[in-house]
């Protein structure tokens, strides 16, 4: 329920960004420690300029960081948004878990009005 | 945090909030707390929040248009959410989508799509109420697979590779 738009556009970056399983593979990679592209794509049958534009979707999406050793520019996995989708499940838990309890507060003053002044 | 969960559809919800409850309560009360305008607003929401508005037209195409007012240090902060009903078959299964709006419950550019999904069977004690949530649009590209291997990811960072 409640997020922010900019969250939201966030969230759905992610999801794009994640929704290919040559990505996913790069992602998973890049987990066990940073890579260059050059090292990325050779389990790949992909050629590196295909490797390229995954690795450039996953950084506009915030999920992969660029060195700055200018010859290498090893590629690093960045966390956050995989914590802000997680972050997503969370609050939405932990909102109806809430918005529940409510229901149960509600529903027990409605049955308990219903036996006082039953119709 | 994700649960595989077959909601015998075939419908893939492993990124979705799946709560369960049993309710002290007839089916046909705890249909209406969902479906009647009024009683929805009494309960939604998080701690804090109010329901000003919730207009629900339960019918297979009709509207939801919910209105949540969160008091904040600045004022009321008003946020809208509308949706349409997918499925609605009393008092057993309610389906419908959520996203965020303006005020006149057109979507956000941005608004992420998301479906609420709501069955409820009739047990000894009362109600029993499975409520899945799902992040995610069942039909968009990617939605089935891609949280196998998050949470692979995140497995993998929980294990201390933590790059920040």
């Amino acid at each position: 329920m409640a997020a922010t738009t900019t969250e939201v556009v966030r969230l759905d970056e992610t999801f794009a960004a994640l929704a290919s399983s040559t990505r996913r593979a790069l992602l998973a990679r890049l987990a066990q420690g940073p890579a260059t592209v050059n090292e990325l794509a050779e389990p790949f049958d992909l050629g590196l300029p295909a490797i390229s534009k995954h690795v450039k979707v996953l950084e506009r999406a915030g999920l992969v960081r660029r060195g700055r050793h200018a010859q290498f520019r090893p590629c690093e996995l960045d966390p956050a948004p995989l914590r802000q989708v997680s972050a997503w499940t969370d609050r939405q838990r932990a909102t109806w878990e809430a918005s529940f309890d409510r229901m149960d507060r509600h529903i027990a003053a409605l049955q308990a009005n219903k036996e006082r002044d039953p119709r | 945090m994700n649960h595989p969960t077959d909601t015998g559809d075939g419908t893939d919800t492993t990124d979705a909030v799946v709560i369960e409850r049993t309710l002290d309560a007839p089916i046909d009360l705890v249909w209406r707390m969902w479906t009647d305008g009024p009683e929805f607003a009494r309960w939604y929401g998080p701690p804090g929040a109010s329901i000003p508005i919730a207009d629900i037209d339960a019918r297979v195409g009709g509207r939801r248009r919910v209105c949540m007012e969160i008091t904040t240090s600045d004022g009321p902060l008003r946020m809208w959410f509308g949706g349409e009903h997918r499925t609605v078959d009393a008092p057993t299964l309610l389906v419908y989508s959520e996203q965020i709006t303006d005020e006149h419950g057109a979507p956000t550019p941005d608004g992420h799509l998301t479906e609420v999904r709501v069955e409820l069977s009739a047990v000894d004690d009362g109600t029993h109420m499975v409520m899945t949530h799902v992040g995610i649009p069942s039909d968009s590209p990617g939605a089935t697979g891609w949280t196998m291997a998050f949470d692979k990811l995140t497995a993998a960072l929980a294990s201390g590779r933590d790059p920040s």
